[in-house]
């Protein structure tokens, strides 16, 4: 964890890992056009009932999508739903590989894999295994040429594409990486490197105590000793 | 900044004083008292999609006179009601039905290069509008690769022109290929454009602000860019063009119909000659009937139309005698670097297109690779540069630090002229859409000079993004773009529409869009497309005048 809680209520980040404290980019929706606000303020609408996944299927997928996007602390991006969401309405990204199944169903088979994999390595399905042996499993897909008949490159290009497009979609992930969210009809005025609109939050630290070469390093170093301290 | 004569556009073109000015972006009286034909009457022509491509033709055509039905498959859009300033919002903008993509290196389409709706894919394009160079229609003379153009640059200048400036086109004085200047003059740089520029300069490469297709300064009615960095998702503004706001307005007063919602289906041909297309609208199946037929879906839509569209007289496809339809289809190599800085940049702000580098478009002799690539800001928003930090395979811990570094980071892009290549092509899959018409499946796979264009390229953006203060870069390797399909030919043999566009197969239907694009240069291909329609639609002029091809008889 790289890093500082925020204060949750104020400028809810996912986790509460971020470093533009107090950043809330919904603070701005008042400036942004009535459909624009609409569509973004209804993706925050939680809790909706699951309409793609059985519930089997959702708990693998859940445990999936929340390890490839470290999205384990509270207050956590209802990243499934969404996917669950978008699978349901059939809203693709307008192609898939000729090599693998329209994504729908490729969703469906690939979670069941992961649940096979992991009973044959760790004897119980992959939603109740540790977050290291789900970790080694994920990790398996992703180095893998052929993964249950599968191109594993595939797979993963599949998984990544939904669970990102989903996260960061998400006004909470934008107060975390200080993006400015909307920008009309307001714009921008303020073009300069270094330089802020005067509602853009500094962040912390900006100076860097803690350069980016040893936060990345740090989290390199997390994530490899999920994977069993492989290097 | 080249003079211009607002009173010559306006009476070429008057589609910026058509949009409103005040609270709307759409100038809903001027769709209300559009012209309608009936299915049955003969119109002059139907155009088959409204891009690029056909929106430019259908505007030309509807000015000179012809009585023009243009169909997209997609909405008609309304900016304030249809679009949003955020990037998931706005999916529809995107052709995401059923498509397959295959070979060694398949090229992602959707939001990558496919566009659904009136204005076609510029509603999304960054907005680029580059002019190709002279060499570019003679590689296969000049350099021994890929194909030469039946046409010259020198006959496609004049459209250039006039293009620039309906778009109008904002840019710094052009000094590469046939040196030029713009319209408008350059747009005010953003934080991605100043750290391009920076290292450029420090390397003592020559850059040049533009060229954008975004007015800056007064035009017709159209809005000033407010510079919010959403260029990808549909201008709400009504400041960054599409033929939506910089073609259709006047052809829509000049008596033409936008048939929207409506997928065609089947170009009808009988006896050698087209006599209209089949197509579906609300469900229902309808046939216009016309006197010429011009096809402008692009290079994925385009060759499966012709294919759908075989005959017992075409068994093998519309125009596929010598098996030419589909093939030669193009993707630019389009690597993107990002630069780590320790000052934040904030990219997000401002246009994602603004400072381009043409210094390696042109093959350079001591290279052991034949033509060339540009270089260009682009400025990707946070779901597409999460795609930039998992191709480097993070997952977990690793992606959110990537990611939650976001505003220290600048990206450059570069355009690589990838040759074209015959097994490069769109053939129908035993797959079949929601009304059972077997879908596309474009193959792709690179060749040997493309792979080490792509890593010249590379290695250029690295060191510009390192002479600018970068601490590290990383690279996504990816494609963009989509030229080729239907190719423009000296003959029937090696492609398959001539120098007018018109197919060698069918005197009386036309292909319209990019997939005509026999090379692709490291240009983006929108002001080309849009200049090659303009061309067209002369020669069509021409050729109702003597009474030849397409006898459009209403035409004068």
């Amino acid at each position: 964890m790289t890093g500082r809680r925020h204060r949750r209520d104020a400028a809810p980040t996912p986790g509460g890992e971020g470093r533009f404290e107090g950043y809330d980019v919904m603070a701005q929706s008042p400036f942004w056009d009535p459909v624009t606000a609409a569509v973004v303020r209804g993706r925050m609408a939680q809790e909706r009932a699951l309409a793609f996944f059985t519930s089997e299927e959702a708990d693998i997928c859940r445990a999936l999508l929340d390890l490839v996007l470290a999205n384990h602390g509270a207050p956590r991006v209802p990243v499934l739903e969404m996917v669950d969401q978008r699978l349901f309405e059939g809203q693709t990204d307008g192609w898939r590989y000729e090599d693998m199944p329209e994504d729908g169903e490729a969703w469906r088979r690939t979670l069941r894999f992961l649940d096979q994999d992991a009973r044959e390595a760790f004897g119980s399905g992959f939603a109740s295994c540790t977050g290291d042996q789900q970790a080694r499993i994920v990790q398996g897909v992703q180095d893998s040429d052929a993964w249950h008949g599968l191109p594993g490159r595939h797979v993963w290009s599949l998984w990544t594409r939904y669970a990102c497009a989903a996260f960061y979609a998400h006004p909470w992930t934008w107060n975390e990486i200080g993006f400015g969210g909307p920008a009309y009809p307001r714009g921008y005025k303020v073009l300069h490197p270094g330089w802020r609109e005067p509602w853009e939050v500094a962040e912390r630290g900006a100076a860097d105590p803690l350069p980016w070469s040893h936060r990345v390093e740090k989290a390199r170093r997390a994530h490899e000793l999920r994977l069993g301290g492989r290097a | 900044m080249r003079r211009t004569d607002e009173r010559a556009i306006r009476a070429r073109n008057e589609s910026a004083w058509l949009v409103p000015t005040g609270q709307e972006r759409t100038n809903w009286a001027l769709r209300g008292r559009m012209r309608r034909y009936d299915p049955g009457e003969e119109v002059d022509v139907a155009v088959v999609g409204c891009g690029a491509g056909g929106g430019t033709l259908t505007q030309r055509l509807a000015r000179a006179g012809f009585r023009v039905v243009a169909f997209d498959a997609g909405p008609w859009w309304d900016p304030d009601r249809d679009w949003v300033s955020d990037e998931a919002g706005s999916h529809k903008l995107y052709w995401t039905e059923p498509r397959v993509i295959s070979g060694k290196d398949p090229v992602a389409l959707g939001s990558n290069n496919s566009g659904r709706g009136v204005g076609g894919s510029m509603v999304h394009f960054a907005g680029y509008v580059p002019r190709f160079h002279p060499s570019d229609f003679q590689t296969l003379t000049r350099d021994g690769v890929g194909a030469d153009w039946p046409i010259s640059y020198e006959d496609l200048k004049p459209y250039y022109e006039h293009i620039e400036e309906e778009l109008p086109a904002a840019g710094e004085p052009w000094p590469w290929g046939d040196p030029h200047d713009y319209p408008h003059s350059a747009h005010p740089l953003g934080p991605n454009g100043e750290i391009f520029r920076r290292g450029a300069r420090a390397l003592g490469l020559r850059t040049a602000v533009g060229p954008v297709a975004i007015p800056n300064g007064r035009f017709g009615h159209r809005n000033h860019c407010i510079y919010r960095g959403f260029c990808l998702q549909g201008c709400k503004v009504n400041a960054k063009a599409s033929p939506l706001i910089t073609h259709v307005p006047d052809a829509v007063a000049h008596g033409a119909e936008i048939r929207p919602d409506s997928m065609v289906t089947q170009v009808v041909v009988e006896r050698g000659r087209a006599t209209g297309v089949r197509y579906v609208h609300a469900g229902r199946e309808h046939f216009q009937r016309a006197r010429v037929v011009a096809v402008a879906g692009y290079s994925i839509e385009t060759p499966r139309l012709l294919l759908l569209s075989a005959t017992p007289e075409f068994p093998d496809g519309l125009c596929n005698d010598f098996d030419q339809v589909g093939r030669y289809v193009m993707v630019q190599g389009a690597p993107q670097t990002a630069g780590r800085f320790s000052e934040e940049v904030r990219m997000y702000k401002a246009p994602p297109p603004e400072v381009s580098c043409e210094e390696f478009y042109e093959t350079d002799p001591s290279k052991d690779y034949r033509r060339g690539f540009a270089i260009q800001t682009v400025s990707p928003l946070p779901i597409t540069y999460s795609e930039h930090v998992t191709a480097q395979g993070h997952w977990g811990e690793v992606l959110r630090e990537y990611m939650r570094d976001y505003v220290h980071w600048a990206v450059l892009g570069s355009l690589c002229e990838f040759l074209p290549r015959a097994e490069n092509r769109v053939t129908l899959a035993e797959e079949t859409d929601a009304r059972g018409m077997p879908v596309a499946n474009f193959s792709y796979s690179q060749g040997e000079n493309d792979t080490k264009l792509e890593q010249a390229a590379q290695s250029v953006m690295e060191d510009i993004l390192r002479a600018a203060g970068a601490e590290e870069v990383i690279t996504i390797k990816r494609y963009a773009h989509l030229v080729g399909g239907c190719r423009m030919a000296a003959d029937e043999r090696s492609g398959v529409v001539d120098r007018n566009l018109r197919t060698f197969a069918v005197p009386n239907l036309y292909v319209t869009d990019g997939s005509v694009l026999p090379t692709q240069g490291s240009a983006n291909p929108a002001l080309t497309i849009m200049a090659l329609a303009a061309r067209c639609a002369d020669h069509l002029k021409a050729t109702a005048r003597s009474g030849v091809v397409g006898e459009p008889a209403s035409a004068r």
